[in-house]
């Protein structure tokens, strides 16, 4: 019998084999491909949580500012309900209740920041409510370094708020983050994170980019070099610059 | 048996035994004695029981230093919050990382020695030291004015000397009142007659339990004293208004340029801020704690000599700074003892009994 005559009686086993190996092949790349997209959409929640406190800080720093109040009532349980809300709000999700289709890692890391978050606000209630000081320095970026180091200390996942000319030297960029800050300084602005796998592919890097608002600029504006309510020299930012980053970094073995 | 036997052999008994066995024999011995404390006190002379504080310190690789919640800037600044988490700082806090740093030194420098910084109210910082809760305090405390040193407390040689009370005001009335009687005195200056006589029938605020209180008391006899929890409650202070804050010099010096610009020191008619009285600042421990006072004069006297401490002056009351970065860079951390949870600088009310 021939090669062609073979061909010809078996079409349907030569359909079975073929379809096969497609579905192997496919299923294999897809197995593959899931945790590294449950990695990055947990980086990318992780980010805009981290961002959410930023946002509730600055919310209420006047409160937080005010020398004629005592008890100011920012206490970690408001803090909490507030970000509980603005998470809900920008993405539709209740982190009391997490959805069930949320990659498992999202659903281990998120409430591990929040309760890292509020650990932060918590720790800060003797600053926040002495009576006579306004300025106390409890501001999105001090909350939000607090809050990530907290958060790093009990997960294989590391968040870090980084920038190209830091404050805070603990929060100088590595060379990973260096170069995504350069890029990032040269794009439009946008609230994509940029993001690799590293390592052999195994290091999922997100940096979510936070550019100035004009709230940021009483102490990052103009005069450039003139020294802020904290003793630090104004970078002479406008608004819409590159601020810095959240950082993410999820290895993918430990898993 | 007679007893001169007997006494013989016990005697023979304990030399045997050494200084060891005579520990057990004591105890019993002790227990026929009236009174714990002699037992303790007759164990203690041949065997000490206990560690000296010295020991004690290096053993627990921390040292327990009182700082005051009422801020005394530049000494002692107000809590902020840093990368860090919340740090206090200023220049008695730089003195305590010395103090720190030389006894890890001491120790043996395996370990550092962490100053784990109480928060405490100020009225609360002698009570703190003398149960036994601290080690030392130190925040801006002055040692040589009458009445300064409770009883149990013991104060080191000084670290800070150009610390006299002065006096500050908002009105110029005030300061235009107390120069006249200066003028009255020509050739014959006395501050504490033209003081007298230029703020008699004025309300005069000073912090309760700082020696500016007890001076007030003291020498400033016809005036309305009111004594507030806090330098920032006087400020705050509306009704009755209040006519001159009293307060360390240094520190008035320092909230009139940098806190307070509304109110300005009270000067002579030269304009040379006016000192009403000299004192000096000491680190405070407990009376009993002879080898820790020695360790602290001994580097307190140093730093003089070495020229550290007059650095740590010019650096904290010269330099244009900003406090919250030196927070940041170089505070400390502390634990909050006795502060309560809505810290509240106080109120202030008129002395009573004066």
């Amino acid at each position: 019998m021939s090669k062609k005559d073979i061909l010809m009686k078996y079409p349907v086993l030569l359909f079975i084999s073929l379809s096969l190996v497609f579905f192997l092949a496919w299923s294999s790349i897809a197995w593959s491909q899931a945790p590294r997209e449950e990695a990055e959409t947990t980086a990318q929640h992780l980010a805009v949580l981290l961002n959410v406190g930023r946002l509730i800080v600055d919310r209420n720093q006047t409160l937080i500012n005010d020398p004629r109040k005592g008890d100011k009532g920012f206490s970690p349980e408001v803090f909490e309900h507030e970000v509980v809300n603005e998470f809900i709000r920008q993405t539709h999700m209740d982190l009391k209740h997490l959805p069930s289709h949320l990659p498992s890692l999202a659903k281990e890391v998120l409430p591990l920041l929040l309760q890292s978050s509020r650990e932060v606000v918590a720790d800060a209630q003797l600053v926040i409510n002495q009576r006579g000081i306004g300025y106390k320095n409890f501001i999105p970026a001090t909350f939000g370094s607090q809050a990530a180091r907290k958060f790093s200390n009990h997960s294989h996942v590391k968040i870090k708020q980084t920038a190209l000319n830091p404050r805070n030297l603990k929060n100088t960029p590595d060379a990973y983050e260096e170069t995504a800050l350069k890029r990032l300084a040269t794009q439009p602005t946008s609230n994509t994170s940029v993001t690799d796998w590293i390592d052999n592919e195994t290091t999922l890097r997100a940096l979510t980019p936070i550019y100035y608002s004009k709230d940021c600029l009483a102490c990052h504006g103009n005069p450039k070099g003139i020294l802020d309510i904290s003793g630090y020299p104004r970078e002479g930012a406008q608004e819409g610059d590159l601020a810095g980053a959240i950082s993410i970094q999820i290895p993918l073995k430990s898993q | 048996m007679s007893v001169q036997s007997i006494t013989r052999k016990l005697r023979h008994r304990l030399k045997e035994s050494g200084p060891h066995g005579i520990v057990p024999l004591l105890i019993a011995f002790g227990l026929f004695l009236p009174g714990c404390g002699l037992i303790f006190d007759a164990v203690e002379l041949v065997q000490p029981l206990t560690r000296d504080e010295m020991s004690a310190i290096c053993s627990r690789g921390q040292l327990r230093v009182g700082i005051s919640v009422e801020p005394f800037r530049p000494f002692v600044f107000p809590a902020v919050y840093t990368d860090e988490g919340v740090r206090v700082t200023g220049l008695d806090v730089e003195l305590i990382r010395e103090v720190a740093d030389a006894l890890t030194t001491y120790c043996g420098g395996e370990k550092p020695i962490v100053p784990t910084l109480h928060l405490t109210r100020f009225r609360d910082l002698f009570i703190e030291m003398n149960e036994g809760h601290l080690d030392l305090f130190v925040s801006s405390v002055g040692g040589n004015i009458p009445g300064a040193r409770p009883v149990g407390l013991w104060f080191s040689i000084p670290y800070f000397h150009n610390g006299g009370i002065g006096a500050m005001i908002q009105r110029p009335e005030v300061a235009e009142k107390v120069r006249a009687q200066f003028e009255k005195q020509a050739g014959s200056p006395d501050t504490l007659a033209a003081i007298q006589s230029g703020l008699s029938g004025l309300i005069v605020a000073a912090q309760r339990g700082r020696t500016s209180h007890l001076y007030a008391e003291a020498d400033l006899k016809n005036i309305r004293l009111l004594l507030c929890d806090s330098l920032p409650a006087a400020i705050e202070m509306r009704a009755p208004p209040i006519d001159v804050v009293v307060s360390t010099h240094a520190i008035l010096d320092y909230v009139t340029k940098h806190v307070w610009p509304d109110w300005r020191l009270l000067t002579r008619n030269d304009g040379t801020p006016l000192v009403l009285t000299q004192e000096s600042f000491s680190i405070v421990t407990v009376e009993e704690h002879r080898r820790l006072q020695w360790f602290l004069n001994n580097l307190l006297y140093r730093l003089e000599e070495s020229g550290r401490l007059e650095h740590m002056r010019r650096r904290w009351l010269e330099e244009d700074y900003a406090p919250t970065r030196r927070a940041a860079m170089e505070g400390l951390p502390f634990e909050v003892s006795k502060v309560p949870e809505h810290y509240d600088q106080g109120q202030c009310r008129f002395a009573t009994g004066r």
